[in-house]
């Protein structure tokens, strides 16, 4: 625990340094910021706009308005909110732009592509646990994709970002309340869905 | 609203690990009582552990060597643009500094430092005076056209 205080403190200090590096304008310090955080934002883009290629645009958008931006970033704010919020502000003008309606609509694609992680087997998993996990990853992850984008974005946030709900208030530019009930809103859409697409399955 | 259905709602919560602590012992205490929450709690759990364990999808090492080259085209433009903000703002602060200087300097050459203030309404008063505001208009229109500039540029930033 004390461990992981430290690795993450750590973690901040080198954001603070990269940030402050970045004002001045130094490439290594993008470069470092990115390989920090590509995993995450590229990820959280694909929970929101339908297609890859979409989310691969708005990645670069969202570096290229975080180095026009870095100076009016007020470094008592935490980074990642503020680059979640940039992220996000140009996805949903993104869909707006190509149709209003689609804040509302399910995601068309699911991404619940196996990873080379996924496929490495466990001695402790027999192969029948391993394809009932897929399984359930599988069914998650499409119940999931067919929820509106205001669900889709705070369970990403919560459970794949491990946000606390007062940065994912930050982000979504909402209150902590409204924040707190819109991710158990998105919890219970998401169980309905789920028990809908099984009935008296696993996930009753 | 009785107490059993407050707690029932904070359930999906609690399997998020989103509440106060003061919700979590309010929760608790409740649960030592309640099985048919301890059993919703339970039938969270499974949902909230497999979100946890989505797989992660990784941009292409295409993705980001081209973000990277954007970027720093986009690094050069700013510097470039700064530079020639602050080339521009020292011309113009240096341009509207020479002027006054010229006025000390005339004076001081013609004697007269001490009539500053005392305009003589001569021919080549006037002619120096007229060369000075329009050194200093000049000055201006170009502060003002660069304080435009940039307000445009922020707005389409």
């Amino acid at each position: 625990m004390v461990g992981a205080t430290a690795l993450s403190l750590e973690g901040l200090v080198a954001v603070d340094a990269d940030v402050v590096r970045l004002r001045r304008g130094d490439l290594n310090a993008l470069s470092e910021l990115i390989a920090r955080y590509q995993n995450r934002l590229y990820r959280y883009l694909l929970r929101i706009v339908p297609q890859p290629a979409e989310a691969e645009d708005l990645f670069q958008q969202t570096w290229l308005r975080a180095v026009e931006k870095i100076r009016s970033f007020d470094a008592s704010r935490n980074f990642d909110a503020w680059l979640f919020t940039l992220a996000r502000n140009l996805a949903i003008d993104h869909l707006r732009r190509i149709r209003p309606q689609s804040l509302d609509e399910p995601l068309a694609n699911s991404w619940h592509s196996e990873t080379v992680a996924d496929r490495i087997p466990c001695k402790d998993h027999t192969p029948l646990d391993h394809a009932l996990a897929a399984e359930r990853r599988t069914e998650i992850s499409e119940a999931m994709a067919g929820l509106p984008m205001m669900y889709r974005e705070v369970l990403t946030l919560r459970f794949e970002d491990e946000m606390k709900i007062e940065e994912i208030a930050q982000v979504t530019e909402v209150p902590v309340s409204t924040a707190k009930s819109r991710l158990r809103r998105s919890l219970e859409q998401l169980r309905y869905a789920l028990e809908a697409r099984s009935p008296g399955g696993t996930w009753q | 609203m009785s107490e059993h259905d407050k707690i029932r709602e904070l359930l999906a919560l609690a399997a998020a690990d989103a509440l106060t602590s003061a919700e979590e012992k309010q929760v608790a205490e409740h649960m030592r009582s309640c099985i048919a929450c301890s059993n919703e709690l339970g039938a969270w759990r499974p949902i909230a552990s497999e979100l946890r364990r989505l797989p992660t999808p990784q941009p292409s090492s295409w993705l980001v060597q081209a973000t990277l080259a954007r970027a720093e085209v986009k690094l050069t433009e700013q510097a470039e643009h700064d530079w020639n903000r602050r080339v521009m703002i020292v011309s113009v602060a240096l341009a509207w500094l020479l002027t006054i200087a010229n006025w000390l300097v005339f004076h001081f050459v013609s004697g007269r430092f001490g009539s500053l203030l005392e305009p003589k309404f001569s021919p080549t008063w006037i002619s120096f005076a007229a060369f000075t505001a329009l050194g200093w208009l000049a000055g201006g229109v170009a502060a003002v056209m660069l304080a435009i500039r940039h307000r445009g540029e922020k707005r389409l930033a």
